[in-house]
């Protein structure tokens, strides 16, 4: 299906990434320089990080399947499931986070509670993203090879040694400003598929009209708020309670790789000022793909399986050059997830795991190479074991969905941990672990509770409810940590008017 | 219980002016942040009206209103 032109475009991109990756080998002297940038980097380009390291190849198929099954209401999760949120995380934790110079969120989290809660929360973020790195390698090179015939092998090992070489030698900052040149290249291609589907579906009123009398089935599919009964995965109240309350700020406040993208700003206002820019580049993420999805059901309708909505589009409407710049797309968003999960996981295992429990008081040399090893490491196992996932059909959303179910427990014990002196090691450590235990026992029967297709908003909702009353019965009960101790941890209004030093 | 029946009753209109009440809620939050700590990091001759977080902020909860279809 790629013309001379298409192959031209993809491999031009492939080797720019390369080269600019490299490029920022010569600013990484030290562990500081390689997890957190030096603590240099601008506002505009990790707000553009944050956004294009969110949403994967797979995402690009998936959301254009979803809105073809069931409408705008999918767009919730990156407007009223993001902004939100990103708001409050930028006035409220992100300042907290930078000036406490941490380097990862269960770092925080062992100073408030103490080490248990820190290794709970890191061992479960690191087997989360050390599993997805190899599910995400095989499923986004099947969807390659589905969608342009691109042999598998090839898509995983040029990716692999592509993201492996510049995460390796530049670290997040090369990890980021590799970002920035995806982004625009996502949307590029993607606002390319979007005009030109308008102009074949014959404009937006034109479309609306024409699924609008496909049948009842479609009488709410342009109503962003669904009724609190639907049988969709998407009632109003599920976005309200279980996203928008929930997992969009544990995602936002508690996500190791959106987290450490802003502790790399230079100062604490571009700190701030990258989760604000990255909200309002956030809306434009449903324009990309969840229009392609509402048009396909003009151009395809009828289709068994909505993933296919957005493979057809791009066969049927795109020109020879575009499908090349669509291709480039789909490629940096599995790039930018991959070097995500790469420099995440390295840090989070060289600060959380190896410096307390291997390494103590080493040089700072030792836990840079430990740091480049770790993505090494991990870049090899994520290859190796791609291939065992296809044994294995969908265990990419049962990954995510048993990381949904950690998500409130989280939420709720950095919620209380910063805006309550009261929660004590104990109320933490066992809100953590009763919550992730009653989400899997919601999950597990979920029939007997829940109506709708897919309930993970609802036990997200749930698990953080229970947690948060887990952690103050707790806390109650047991000693508290001194004052001293707290200082710089607990929220505390002089944060306003002062540039308090934690 | 577990399932929200109990706000089945609750219109599509009405949902979305729940939604409509908590972007005001947070820009009202917002707008009550002091300006000094909005400026941390930005010495003070450098301190113009475009980089003021609140004006970022009350934009994108301004589009994110309009677009709530």
């Amino acid at each position: 299906m790629l013309t001379g032109i298409d192959y031209f475009v993809v491999i031009s991109y492939i080797l720019g990434m390369l080269l600019l990756g490299l490029y920022f080998k010569k600013f990484v002297n030290s562990s500081e320089d390689y997890f957190l940038g030096g603590k240099s980097l601008p506002f505009w380009a990790i707000g553009m990080s944050i956004v294009v390291s969110d949403i994967g190849a797979l995402d690009f198929v998936g959301v254009s399947g979803q809105a073809y099954r069931y409408g705008v209401s999918v767009g919730n999760f990156d407007w009223v499931g993001s902004v939100p949120a990103m708001i409050l995380a930028a006035f409220i934790f992100i300042p907290y986070f930078w000036r406490g110079g941490m380097y990862t969120i269960p770092e925080y989290l062992g100073r408030r509670y103490n080490r248990s809660v820190r290794t709970i929360a890191s061992v479960t973020w690191i087997l989360f993203f050390a599993l997805d790195l190899g599910v995400l390698f095989w499923a986004s090179a099947v969807l390659l090879n589905v969608l342009m015939g691109w042999p598998i092998w090839i898509s995983i090992l040029s990716t692999a040694g592509v993201v492996g070489l510049y995460t390796y030698f530049g670290g997040i900052t090369a990890v980021i400003m590799t970002d920035v040149v995806q982004m625009i290249i996502m949307f590029t291609g993607g606002f390319a598929l979007v005009f030109l589907s308008l102009d074949a579906v014959g404009g937006w009123d034109n479309m609306v009209e024409k699924i609008s009398t496909m049948g009842p089935e479609y009488r709410n599919h342009f109503d962003i708020i669904q009724p609190a009964d639907t049988t969709s995965p998407f009632p109003w109240t599920g976005i309200l309670f279980g996203l928008t309350f929930v997992m969009a700020n544990a995602y936002m406040i508690g996500n190791q790789s959106i987290v450490q993208r802003c502790l790399t700003a230079k100062n604490e206002w571009h700190a701030k000022a990258s989760m604000i820019f990255g909200s309002a580049l956030k809306m434009f993420i449903p324009i990309l793909v969840l229009f392609p999805g509402l048009m396909a059901l003009v151009v395809h309708p009828g289709l068994e399986d909505g993933d296919q909505a957005l493979p057809l589009m791009i066969k049927s409407i795109l020109p020879p050059g575009l499908v090349g710049l669509m291709f480039a797309a789909f490629f940096a968003g599995l790039m930018s997830s991959v070097d995500s999960l790469l420099n995440s996981t390295a840090t989070l295992f060289t600060k959380d795991i190896y410096e307390p429990f291997f390494k103590k008081n080493a040089s700072d040399k030792h836990y840079l190479k430990v740091g480049q090893i770790t993505t090494l490491v991990l870049l090899i196992i994520g290859v190796i074991t791609s291939p065992i996932s296809s044994d294995f059909p969908g265990i990419y959303v049962a990954i995510q969905t048993f990381m949904s179910y950690f998500q409130g427990p989280l939420f709720a014990i950095l919620l209380l941990g910063i805006f309550w002196k009261g929660s004590t090691q104990w109320g933490g450590l066992l809100a953590l672990v009763i919550g992730i235990g009653f989400a899997i026992f919601l999950n597990v029967s979920k029939d007997s509770f829940f109506t709708i297709e897919d309930p993970f908003l609802y036990i997200s909702w749930w698990s953080f409810i229970l947690s948060f009353i887990v952690n103050i019965l707790i806390s109650l009960m047991t000693e508290r940590h001194t004052d001293l101790a707290l200082q710089g941890l607990v929220f505390n209004a002089k944060i306003f008017t002062k540039n308090e030093k934690i | 219980m577990l399932n929200f029946d109990w706000l089945s009753g609750i219109s599509q209109e009405t949902a979305k002016m729940v939604f409509f009440s908590l972007y005001i809620f947070i820009g009202l939050l917002v707008l009550i942040i002091p300006n000094e700590y909005i400026f941390q990091g930005v010495a003070k001759e450098e301190r113009f009206w475009y980089k003021n977080l609140k004006l970022w902020a009350l934009t994108v909860l301004g589009i994110l209103a309009t677009i709530y279809f």
